[in-house]
């Protein structure tokens, strides 16, 4: 079941060809293959240290791969820098969440917006306050991002990636320590935002969440993709279900 | 920044302009002082309580500022302005350059490589005492008669930090302000949000540079005699106390900080070496209990007392301590 059920070239947002990464003597990621095409949802899965957050790094500027090499829409961006890839869409949150924790929620979301070229402080907040509101934020925008539930700034982390409207969003591990009942508010966000248009990568080892949001599941294990497919399909693979045990 | 705090600073801008002329030499040139203090502090409070980027070299680029301005006017005769001005060109270049070699540096990596990168400047100067005099000092040409009265100094001093706080303060509330900031909170997570990180940190080094080139070019032409030390770890330390005692993250509490320094140093002139034990204590006490400088609550009040008062509509948007958008200088 490897490798994706032909995506189509024209419509490859991001994706990763043989990519290769070492740390010190482990193989983080051991030549993946890996596209994301437009109005995907995939839940990017597999046990602690199969390589994905590796593998999202490289996709998104952040890490560079020793061998292989990265595409957004075709252009070739093997090396060069994070901020590149958002300006051209590429947008992530992170396992860790990663705020401006001494700058209010607002400024938050302004530092991405007004990244974007032509941008100016008043469409910026008012695009701000239209998604601390889609969010349920906009009571906290000015608060210190660092007052926040750890919740509250993994929505926020969500907010500001939005800021870019970008094409593909990668969320890393955005249910990790939530609340249940803010995980369920953010899965309906990540569903909402999907009917509108928007392509998702999420990683997490909550695989009912996952199986909830993904309508494109891949698999990783010990630094390779060992399952790319329809849930269901991949739900029902031994190797998936073998690697997941840890066996 | 706008409204209340505005007023108050000009007020006293006023205020100093009017009384300046009661005022003895002595204490112009305290002031004036106190106003070359005020450039470094605020251009610092741009490098280190801005952008987080914590440089000790920033004396080292007013020194090399000030010997570039004084030897080309020396060799070339050139008029002092224009000497000025290749002080600072350089500084920003070199300062643009030091951001480059430090990209993958910061905390005490960074201020360590500048810490040896300023020692090697001082040191240089110190040794080629055929081209710079060395400890003797190299004599330079003043910007005014010093006979006189030092009131035009004072007033060259006064235009240069208002050119300079009205500079960093487009600076700071502009949107570069806000990449800057947010470089310091998490430089991953602003890459992450479209920020151009190594962009901005050689662009904060240069500038801040080239702000730290302005005050030693002053001071080369109002001293009249340049020495190694202005680039000395003592000088930089003097203005890393008065920034952290008035308050890094703000540029009018870094000048604050200068001031209210240079003022009580010259005050507690009559205690000898016990008014530096004193300062000591007042920074051991800062960083304990007031980390975000003791002139920084005032200002916020000051802040918050000229804000119009808003009128609650449901859901409380919780009051901001720090730096709300505009708010940061």
């Amino acid at each position: 079941m490897n490798g994706p059920a032909g995506p189509d070239a024209t419509r490859t947002l991001v994706s990763g060809a043989a990519l290769r990464r070492h740390f010190g003597g482990i193989t983080a990621t051991d030549g993946v293959d890996f596209s994301v095409v437009e109005g995907d949802l995939i839940g990017l899965i597999g046990p602690n240290g199969s390589g994905k957050t590796t593998l999202i790094n490289m996709l998104t500027g952040h890490l560079n791969p020793d061998a292989g090499d990265v595409l957004v829409r075709g252009r070739r961006m093997t090396g060069r820098p994070p901020h590149e890839f958002a300006s051209l869409g590429v947008a992530r949150t992170f396992q860790l969440t990663q705020l401006f924790g001494r700058m209010t929620v607002l400024e938050n979301m302004l530092v991405p917006g007004l990244t974007r070229p032509r941008s100016n402080r008043e469409s910026a907040a008012r695009q701000a306050r239209h998604y601390l509101t889609f969010l349920n934020l906009i009571h906290l925008e000015g608060l210190d991002a660092k007052n926040l539930s750890g919740g509250q700034q993994k929505l926020l982390e969500l907010g500001r990636a939005l800021m870019l409207e970008p094409s593909v969003l990668f969320l890393d591990e955005p249910f990790a320590g939530v609340h249940p009942k803010l995980r369920d508010e953010l899965i309906r966000r990540i569903e909402e935002l999907h009917a509108s248009g928007r392509t998702f990568v999420v990683v997490d080892h909550d695989m009912e969440s996952i199986l909830r949001v993904a309508r494109r599941l891949v698999v990783m294990a010990r630094g390779r993709k060992i399952a790319d497919g329809p849930p269901a399909a991949v739900r029902a693979d031994q190797t998936v279900l073998a690697a997941y045990s840890g066996l | 920044m706008r409204g209340l705090p505005a007023a108050v600073l000009a007020a006293l801008a006023v205020l100093a302009l009017v009384f300046v002329r009661g005022l003895n030499d002595y204490w112009i040139h305290v002031a004036i002082i106190a106003m070359f203090y005020g450039i470094l502090t605020s251009s610092w409070s741009l490098l280190a309580g801005y952008a987080g980027l914590f440089s000790l070299g920033h004396m080292a680029f007013a020194s090399i500022g000030a010997y570039t301005s004084a030897l080309l006017i020396q060799w070339y005769h050139i008029p002092i302005p224009l000497g000025m001005v290749a002080g600072i060109a350089l500084c920003c270049l070199l300062g643009a350059w030091i951001g480059w070699v430090c990209l993958r540096m910061s905390g005490p990596y960074l201020a360590i490589f500048t810490l040896a990168f300023s020692e090697i400047v001082r040191i240089t100067f110190s040794t080629e005492d055929e081209v710079t005099a060395g400890m003797a000092g190299l004599h330079t040409v003043t910007l005014f008669s010093t006979q006189a009265s030092r009131l035009p100094f004072f007033y060259l001093a006064f235009a240069l930090l208002a050119g300079s706080l009205a500079l960093i303060g487009l600076i700071v509330h502009s949107r570069w302000g806000l990449f800057l900031r947010a470089i310091r909170e998490d430089e991953q997570a602003a890459a992450a949000s479209g920020v151009a990180v190594a962009r901005f940190r050689i662009l904060a080094f240069a500038v801040a540079s080239g702000f730290a080139a302005l005050a030693g070019t002053f001071y080369a032409h109002y001293i009249g005699i340049l020495t190694p030390s202005l680039g000395s770890l003592d000088l930089m330390a003097v203005v890393v106390v008065m920034t952290v005692i008035g308050g890094m993250e703000r540029i009018p509490t870094a000048v604050g900080g200068a001031f209210a320094v240079e003022f009580l140093q010259e005050y507690l002139r009559a205690y000898g070496e016990w008014r530096l034990v004193i300062f000591g204590l007042i920074l051991l006490l800062t960083m304990r209990f007031a980390r975000n400088g003791l002139i920084t609550p005032l200002w916020l009040q000051l802040v918050r007392f000229g804000e119009p008062r808003r009128v609650s509509a449901g859901a409380p948007t919780a009051p901001r301590e720090a730096g709300q958008e505009g708010s940061g200088g």
